[in-house]
């Protein structure tokens, strides 16, 4: 668990978070319509970002583990959308703030890219008792990975949805309405490096922690210990 | 203090909204850490009562070095040895305990 790749992944973080929250309160100018409250932006939505695409890796790990079987995969998977379900926590948490101040209500039943991601942390809210619900761990890795590609699969779908829809109360920030000035847009792409970074850096800590555990278990067996 | 020292910010402005969003991921992300520290210190603690206890039995010294592999650094932690593969891949699939895969 002290590799150097960790390490060093570790610092890269440390260090692209500093360079992200200075280019959010010291570089990117006041938004116009909602003045300092739009400085959540830079928090909240590389979250969903990493969020979502979290999910999604963590069903392409699942297709690779019903592909080659391979245990490892599996574990890679769990710990991805582990991780994401704790990032999506922090986005409804983060998300709820900023409605709370732009808004005036903590939640808004009516806007359809809330509640689609309400909707999709529910169904990944079940991937853990689904998991654990099945004793045979290969059985339990089968379908846990099928869960994976499934719901996987839904969130593309439910975003391209929401795209789709009608009203637009959120701002769009990729895509050709893009309207972002450059020192914001610059400092957003920061911000969703650093977040991304902190996601990669917590799940290599969470599987090297996992490996350790599983190897520690084989090698009480081996012993004869009961962990 | 950042909001006091930060040129760009407004004189009135909703800056305990933006304080509280950040203070709350930091916390989220705090309370992962710990969780982690905590559960690595048992572990920690685990292989080191499984070293002693190694070295005073009558344990194989094959057996015995993989105990103290476990607390040597890994240098390449994404592929593990071919003795580690072999435990992962035994480990779920192989005849072991409920929810060994996690």
């Amino acid at each position: 668990m002290r590799s150097p790749s960790l390490r060093a992944l570790s610092i890269a973080t440390v260090l692209a978070f500093c360079v992200s929250l200075s280019l959010v309160f010291f570089y990117a100018p006041i938004e116009a319509e909602e003045g300092f409250l739009q400085k959540i932006f830079y928090l909240h939505v590389p979250l969903a970002i990493v969020t979502l695409c979290g999910f999604v890796i963590g069903g392409l790990m699942a297709i690779a583990h019903l592909r080659t079987r391979d245990a490892r995969w599996d574990l890679r998977s769990y710990v991805t959308i582990h991780m994401s379900l704790i990032f999506g926590v922090a986005v409804l948490i983060t998300g709820s703030i900023w409605a709370r101040g732009s808004w005036g209500h903590w939640w808004v039943w009516s806007e359809p890219t809330l509640v689609s991601f309400l909707i999709v942390m529910l169904l990944y809210a079940t991937y853990q008792p689904l998991r654990f619900a099945i004793e045979d761990p290969e059985r339990q890795a089968r379908y846990a990975s099928v869960f994976a590609i499934t719901a996987g699969a839904f969130v593309p779908m439910n975003f391209l949805a929401v795209r789709l829809s009608a009203s637009y109360l959120h701002p769009r920030v990729l895509g050709s309405s893009s309207n972002l000035p450059a020192p914001m847009a610059l400092t957003f792409l920061v911000s969703i490096v650093a977040i991304a970074l902190l996601f990669t850096t917590l799940c290599s800590y969470e599987l090297a922690a996992k490996r350790t555990r599983i190897l520690l278990k084989a090698r009480s067996r081996i012993l004869g210990y009961q962990s | 203090m950042i909001a006091s020292l930060s040129r760009t910010l407004p004189e009135h402005s909703n800056d305990g909204y933006v304080a509280a969003a950040y203070i709350v991921f930091f916390a989220i992300v705090l309370i992962y850490v710990a969780i982690m520290a905590v559960r690595l210190g048992r572990v920690e603690r685990k292989v080191e009562a499984l070293r002693v206890d190694a070295t005073k039995s009558d344990i194989p010294p094959r057996a015995r070095g993989g105990i103290a592999d476990l607390d040597e650094p890994n240098p390449r932690p994404e592929r593990p040895d071919r003795g580690q593969e072999h435990a992962l891949k035994g480990v779920p699939h192989g005849g072991g305990q409920a929810g060994e895969t996690v």
